[in-house]
């Protein structure tokens, strides 16, 4: 079982969490295109390797969080808080 | 041959192979237990296992083989002899060289008609030049309709124990524990390192498989069984140390997460300890293992911790006059036990001399013995000790690669790719003296409760050395490499000539290592032939994957006590005593009806009718830029949204399909209440938060979920207005409280109520939200306030025909995964001169396109036809055209109504189209509006 | 079908030729396929050898004539998806698309086994989706509905009808997850997955493709907007026509190509039980309690489940796997609690958007994908490999694909496959 360093809880079990994924940046919805949006949509970045995603630690703060973790190994190198850049 | 008896009538009378007290034994003889074999009764001592109270009856052939049903023995007399598995009362596949003997145990052979020595199926045997690996891919292939028969007959020979239907009780467990050093392997190593970590301050689980700590030092002589009763004291008087025998780490996953079945604890069948770790030292010791000659597999042929085992620990004399192969100390010490056990040895064969034996005769077990030197010497023990297999299992769930050591004939771990939480410890590192091994395995412990962070300089861990050994593996003659799977040296050899000649391919073709002891006893063996067959070497073949689990778990004890969770709402009580039908609706257990749907729906058409809605969604919403969030999330406009008013909205995802629907009222300033599907409750609240964290951390928005702090009854029908004004001081006048508002009050006397004055139904209604702890009381009040108003509770499913009646789509049962906002016919609602909410861009598109479905209403032209949901409606040319998502009868109407998916060119109003039914038959439908009832929306409006 | 023509080298398996060489024991077999040097240019390379790569290059071979083809595999043969998942077959899907795809791949594998020569244990005992809820029920028709006007034999039955084909299901109503009904399956079962690969693998050689295994394609050479060749650890291939078939590795393949999908990789995990004797003759699933259950002719029990709830690259499993799939098994057969957990295992799926495939050409000319697979690779190996075959050899796709081609996710043309897929076993 993955642990995730959680800033606001320490470090806890990967199945307190909810994975969201990959984030990428939102077009702006009045100038988009469709090629753009559903690159937004559904093109994500997959490598096996270092990504950066977003997590959400619903059975215990509550809050999402920035997460770097190595897809080959399930290593996690850093998770701070999305909306408050907070780390441990 | 088969249909012999597997030992001579006359010599098979039962002889007592059991010796005298021995210094080591695990028995207690000052009483017996009687248990059954086979029917027989048989008594064993308290403390043997199975099979070592049968081999002290005199038992030589305990089961019958996979393939070819060969008498078989016992080969390692421990938890892995492939020979004795056995079926114990209604539980299959007991290991039982490892499981104790209890009083009445009922033990049979498994898989042997009609008994184990005269078992027919050993006619297999005689065909077994042709049931040559790869047999079932080469066969049965023509005429093709025989296939299934033939396959029905491959069924009948599965060689295991049997499951019963009914197999009682029994009573598992879980348990999480954090020990700093979890220690796997109980032998000298896994013993020193426990007390040397637990001295440094760590707390430390050690686990051993067998019954007792100890390891080989069990079966030992004198000095080991000193030094074992020093190092048990030790442990024994260690506090920080929590000893686990009969147990077994299962697996090393992520971060350390360590599963441990343990088996010994009184009442529980079996518990699975969930562990993390600070650090895991892996101390397994070392698995000995069989040699690969013709006849290896005869009962009378076995390893040499075999015999230790049964002479030193149960005091069972192995055989009468026994050859010994032996390359080894181990071996030597083996030939020893015998002597003292008054086993006849008839000859040392010694392999580092490069003496050894070549074949083994007899029928249903040894007689003769046959060496490289071309001597036949009778026996009916043959003794091998031919060399060891590092059990790697958990060093390579951590990500270790263990290294072919050709000088040593086995694999070692490579220190350099284990993570900095495991470390191993003892003889799967190197060989020693006791006191060398005990040394290695204290450094070991305290540098693994230093790595835990009980601090401490860094230990130096002293290098543990393989002694040399000569590479053994098999004699060229053939025989069994898994004697599970009843895969032969000749079987490996040949899937390499068909180009099966990498070692995971020759595993999946000849199925060897895939039984239960998984590789344990048979995987050097396997990958040296294949390295012969392939001319390459044992390093370049590699192994296969060592996979958890590292010994089989029950599904009880992984599965645990169960924990399903349930919710209900302080009503059911009520809804249960009064014959509500349960409805399992996600985790909700909600009443589906009282008994009758269409009178509980005409209820609330004529009358009153009260429904226990608490699942619904609700999120309390404060601070100034909430009308900012609800214009984000819903396609409607919020911005305007006066005080003490309520509004729908539908919210989509940014692709633009339909994913949740609910009310939101604004019950102050900057305080509003929002309302989701009960299914959709969790869904809703996260997805809120992650737009306000991740997209807009500058919003003041605070969110609080109050789903369960509330418990919600909506009063719907003409009736409704006089029966809520008699509970409550809210002014429930048309004027003073007006359709889609919202008002807070007391209710029954309770404080603190919201009421909503909504329409879900089609009929003048309010839905209140009361303190979950007043809930029941409220109920209760409304129910007796009404009774002269003929108030009637309602479930579910008159909700369904109500709203049905009404046009209202349920989200994701008239939606599904692909249902864009303009197919669910909110065309209205949707704002598409809103700067921004999320899904606009594809709802945008979505109508320009004007090429979706619709969702509408429809009736067939037979009123009396209720089409199932799920119907299929087809176009001109018989394809599918949409289906029907919601059907009813309608009990306000009195005919059937339904709403559909349709594409878009069938979905005028007035169309006719046809729908197949389940049972094949074909009906008209009309496309209706969606609303059936009351399509004006006076009703509601009252 | 023409296989015969293909064995040219080949000894024909039978149960005649079995005896033969059991007779004359020295008389081995020949080898299954060849192993041949790596050639400089082929006229299709196909990366992947699990049954989509080798099926694709055994009909490219067979039924179009390009016979310089070659298969590589980083690995060995099988040793992705093709050789980890849980072997069900079955058609019964949601999308008219869906089911007229899986049901041509089921067809075929009923004759796959005369077709290739080899026995595949392609054993239809009937499939079970079992539905604890409302909704769940209402999809099972949904499927019925469809499935019956595609052809495809399916129906809903109720808890009798279920206790009667599986004994050991508890049906009684007062259980958690009460079982509410099913849609059953005729046609669906089981097959020995590794038997498809190899069977794939034999023709495929005896029609002169090559199979290059421990062959790690390094990196694909594009000039002017189609593709040139492959760059490989054994050296480069020049090729005018290349077909990604890596399912859980795939975009990294196509980022190789600079074609972006998609696709996400997530780790579906798997067990077996110890064996016992034969109880259960039909493949079960549940949806709602996330689990699938088949009893192997070895009568080991294989559960398999959805796929973990994170995107990894890892096939190392996780307990709490182990620990849900034996919780759910024993919610339906609550008398399983004794049998034992043997091994577990983890493979890559190629999960997308609509939980349907990406099969067809890409941006880059020569360029073509077969992945997306998901959870569902394995029992679309066949069609698949057909269809593939046909794309590769004509430049075009076969109206059976149509549906699924890349260009659906800028287009907003989504497979409705999802609402069936929450767990589709």
């Amino acid at each position: 079982m993955m642990l995730l360093p959680c800033p606001w809880c320490g470090p806890r079990n990967a199945t307190e969490f909810r994975y969201v994924g990959e984030a990428g940046p939102r077009p702006d919805p009045a100038s988009t295109t469709p090629e753009e949006w559903r690159r937004y949509l559904f093109m994500h970045a997959n490598p096996c390797g270092p990504v950066k995603e977003t997590w959400y630690h619903r059975a215990g703060c509550r809050r999402y969080l920035a997460v770097e973790r190595d897809t080959a190994t399930n290593e996690v190198r850093s998770a701070v808080d999305s909306a408050t850049g907070v780390a441990r | 041959m088969s249909l012999l008896p597997t030992t001579r009538r006359g010599a098979d009378a039962p002889v007592s192979m059991r010796l005298g007290p021995q210094p080591g034994e695990v028995i207690d003889r000052r009483r017996t237990i009687p248990f059954t074999w086979n029917g027989e009764d048989h008594r064993a001592f308290p403390g043997d296992t199975i099979a070592s109270a049968l081999a002290a009856a005199g038992v030589r052939v305990f089961s019958r083989s996979y393939k070819y049903h060969r008498p078989r023995g016992l080969l390692t007399a421990d938890y892995l002899d492939p020979g004795a598995f056995f079926q114990v009362g209604d539980e299959p596949n007991v290991r039982g060289a490892h499981r104790l003997v209890e009083p009445g145990m009922e033990v049979s052979s498994q898989n042997t008609w009609p008994s184990l020595k005269y078992d027919v199926k050993a006619v297999n045997q005689l065909a077994g030049r042709f049931l040559a690996t790869g047999f079932y891919y080469k066969t049965f292939i023509k005429p093709e309709p025989l296939w299934p028969l033939y396959e029905k007959v491959l069924r009948r020979f599965v060689h295991a124990g049997a499951i019963t239907p009914d197999p009682g009780e029994a009573f598992y467990d879980h348990r999480h524990a954090h020990p700093d050093v979890l220690v796997a392997g109980g032998g000298p190593a896994g013993m020193a390192a426990a007390l040397a970590a637990a001295r440094a301050g760590a707390s430390v689980m050690l686990v051993e498989e067998n019954h007792q700590l100890g390891g080989h030092l069990r079966w030992g002589d004198a000095a080991d069984l000193a030094a074992l009763g020093e190092l048990r004291a030790q442990v024994a008087a260690e506090t920080g140390i929590e000893v686990l025998t009969d147990s077994v780490v299962t697996g090393r996953y992520d971060d350390n997460w360590v599963g441990i079945a343990q088996r010994n604890l009184p009442g529980v069948a079996e518990r699975l300890i969930k562990a993390r770790a600070g650090t895991l030292v892996v101390a397994p010791g070392l698995i000995e293992r069989p040699y690969v000659f013709a006849g290896n597999d005869l009962p009378g042929v076995m390893l040499s911790t075999a015999v230790r085992r049964l002479v030193n620990l149960y005091a069972v004399r192995p055989g009468q006059r026994a050859v010994v192969m032996s390359a080894n100390p181990e071996g030597d010490l083996a030939v020893a036990d015998l002597e003292r056990a008054g086993v006849e040895v008839a000859a040392v064969l010694d392999a580092r001399e490069r003496r050894g034996v070549v074949r083994a005769h007899g029928r249903g077990g040894l007689r003769a013995v046959e060496t490289n030197e071309g001597r036949r010497i009778e026996a009916d023990l043959l003794v091998t000790a031919t060399g060891w297999t590092a059990p790697t299992s958990l060093l390579n769930q951590s990500g270790d690669r263990p290294v072919y050591e050709p000088t040593a004939a086995r694999f070692r771990p490579d220190p350099a790719r284990m993570p900095d939480n495991v470390l191993a410890a003892g003889e799967i590192v190197g060989d020693a003296t006791v006191e060398a091994i005990v040394e290695h395995a204290d450094a070991v412990g305290r540098e693994a409760a230093r790595r835990a962070g009980r601090g401490g300089p860094a230990v130096t861990i002293p290098s543990l050395a393989p002694r040399p050994h000569p590479e053994l593996f098999t004699a060229g003659t053939g025989g069994f490499v898994d004697l599970c799977e009843d895969v032969s040296a000749k079987d490996i050899t040949t899937a390499v000539a068909e180009g099966y000649d990498s070692v995971e391919l020759v595993k999946r073709y000849t199925t060897v290592t895939m039984g239960p002891t998984q590789g344990k006893l048979e995987t050097v063996n396997a990958v040296a032939l294949v390295a012969a067959a392939t001319g390459k070497s044992i390093a370049e073949t590699g192994t296969t994957t060592w996979r958890p689990v590292y010994a089989p778990v029950t599904l009880g004890a992984l599965a645990g006590r169960p924990h399903e969770p349930v919710r209900h709402s302080p009503m059911q009580p009520w809804h249960d005593r009064h014959g509500a039908t349960p409805l399992v609706a996600g985790q909700w257990i909600r009443p589906e009806h009282y008994g009758d749907p269409a009178a509980e729906v005409r209820a609330v058409r004529t009358g009153v009718g009260i429904i226990d809605v608490t699942p619904i969604g609700k999120l309390d919403l404060r601070g100034p830029d909430v009308p900012k969030l609800l214009n984000l999330l819903y396609v409607n406009k919020w911005s305007k949204l006066g005080l003490g008013r309520v509004r729908y909205g539908v919210m989509c995802a940014e692709d633009g399909v339909v994913m949740d629907d609910g009310v939101t009222g604004r019950l102050g300033e900057d305080h509003y209440l929002m309302s989701t599907t009960s299914s959709g409750a969790a869904t809703v609240w996260e997805w809120v938060e992650n737009w306000l964290q991740t997209a807009h951390p500058d919003w003041q928005v605070h969110v609080t979920p109050v789903t369960t702090a509330y418990a919600s009854i909506n009063i719907a029908g003409p009736r409704s207005r006089e029966l809520l004004g008699r509970l409550t001081d809210v002014d429930l006048s048309a004027d003073a409280f007006g359709y889609m508002n919202v008002r807070q009050g007391s209710v029954a006397g309770v404080d603190d109520c919201v009421l909503w004055r909504i329409g879900f139904t089609g009929e003048l209604s309010y839905e209140i939200h009361v303190p979950a702890s007043y809930g029941l009381h409220v109920w209760e009040q409304l129910m007796a306030r009404g009774a002269d108003l003929g108030v009637t509770p309602f479930g579910v499913e008159a909700q369904r025909i109500l709203r049905l009646e009404k046009g209202h789509f349920i989200v994701a049962q008239d939606t599904d995964g692909l249902t864009q906002g303009y197919t669910a016919g909110i065309d209205g609602l949707i704002k598409l001169d809103k700067d921004d909410f999320v899904g606009l861009p594809e709802l945008r598109w979505q109508r320009e396109r004007d090429e979706h479905a619709h969702l509408v209403g429809v009736r067939p032209l037979d009123g009396s036809i209720v089409p199932p949901e799920a119907s299929q409606i087809l176009d001109s040319s018989g394809g599918i055209a949409g289906r029907i998502t919601s059907s009813r009868m309608s009990p306000t109407l009195g005919r059937s109504i339904g709403l559909a998916q349709i594409d878009r060119e069938l979905a005028a109003v007035g169309t006719r189209v046809t729908v197949r039914l389940p049972d094949g038959r074909d009906i008209t439908v009309e496309i209706t509006d969606a609303v059936h009832v009351d399509p004006e929306g006076e009703r509601q409006r009252v | 079908m023409s296989s015969n023509n293909g064995h040219g080298g080949h000894s024909r398996y039978s149960a005649w030729s079995l005896v033969r060489h059991g007779l004359t024991p020295k008389s081995g077999w020949p080898r299954a396929w060849r192993e041949h040097d790596l050639e400089s240019s082929y006229d299709a390379v196909i990366i992947g050898g699990g049954v989509h790569g080798l099926a694709t290059a055994y009909y490219l071979a067979r039924d179009h004539g390009m016979r310089k083809v070659a298969v590589l595999d980083k690995a060995y043969i099988g040793s992705g998806g093709s050789g980890r998942n849980t072997a069900i077959l079955r058609s019964n899907y949601l999308t008219p698309e869906g089911v007229r795809f899986y049901d041509r791949s089921v067809k075929l594998y009923e004759h796959l086994a005369a077709d290739l020569n080899y026995n595949v244990m392609f054993s239809q005992r009937g499939h079970l989706t079992l539905a604890h809820n409302d909704s769940s029920l209402r999809t099972m028709h949904w499927r019925t509905e469809v499935n019956k006007l595609q052809g495809v034999d399916s129906s809903v039955i109720g808890p009798d009808e279920i206790k009667k084909l599986v004994p050991y299901l508890d049906t009684s109503a007062d259980t958690r997850y009460p079982i509410l009904g099913a849609l059953y399956h005729p046609p669906g079962g089981i097959v020995r997955h590794d038997a498809v690969v190899w069977g794939y693998a034999r023709g495929a050689d005896a029609h002169g493709v090559h199979i290059h295994q421990q062959t790690e394609v390094t990196g694909i050479d594009v000039s002017h907007g189609r593709v040139t060749g492959v760059q490989t650890n054994r050296g480069p291939i020049s090729t005018p026509v290349v077909l990604n078939a890596t399912a859980g590795w795939a975009t990294l393949i196509s980022d190789m190509a600079g074609v972006s999908m998609p696709v996400q990789t997530f780790p579906l995990q798997a067990a077996v039980t110890e064996p016992v004797r034969p109880f259960l003759d039909t493949v079960v699933v549940s949806g709602t309690l996330h689990v699938y259950v088949s009893q192997t002719d070895r009568g080991e029990l294989v559960f398999g489940a959805s796929v973990d709830p994170f995107a990894s690259y890892s096939m190392r499993g996780s307990l709490e796997f182990t620990e849900g799939i034996a919780g759910h098994v024993l919610e339906l057969m609550p008398a399983l609690h004794r049998m034992k957990l043997l091994r577990q295992w983890a493979g890559l799926c190629d999960m997308t958007p609509d939980y349907s495939p990406i099969m067809g050409p890409t941006p880059v000319e020569g360029f073509y994908v077969d992945v997306g697979w998901g959870t569902y690779g394995f029992k679309a190996g066949p069609v698949s490999g057909e269809a593939m075959a046909a794309t590769l050899a004509s430049g075009k796709p076969p109206e059976i694909i149509s549906a699924f081609g890349l260009d659906r996710f800028t287009d907003g043309r989504l497979v409705g496959e999802k609402g069936a897929a929450a767990v589709g076993h």
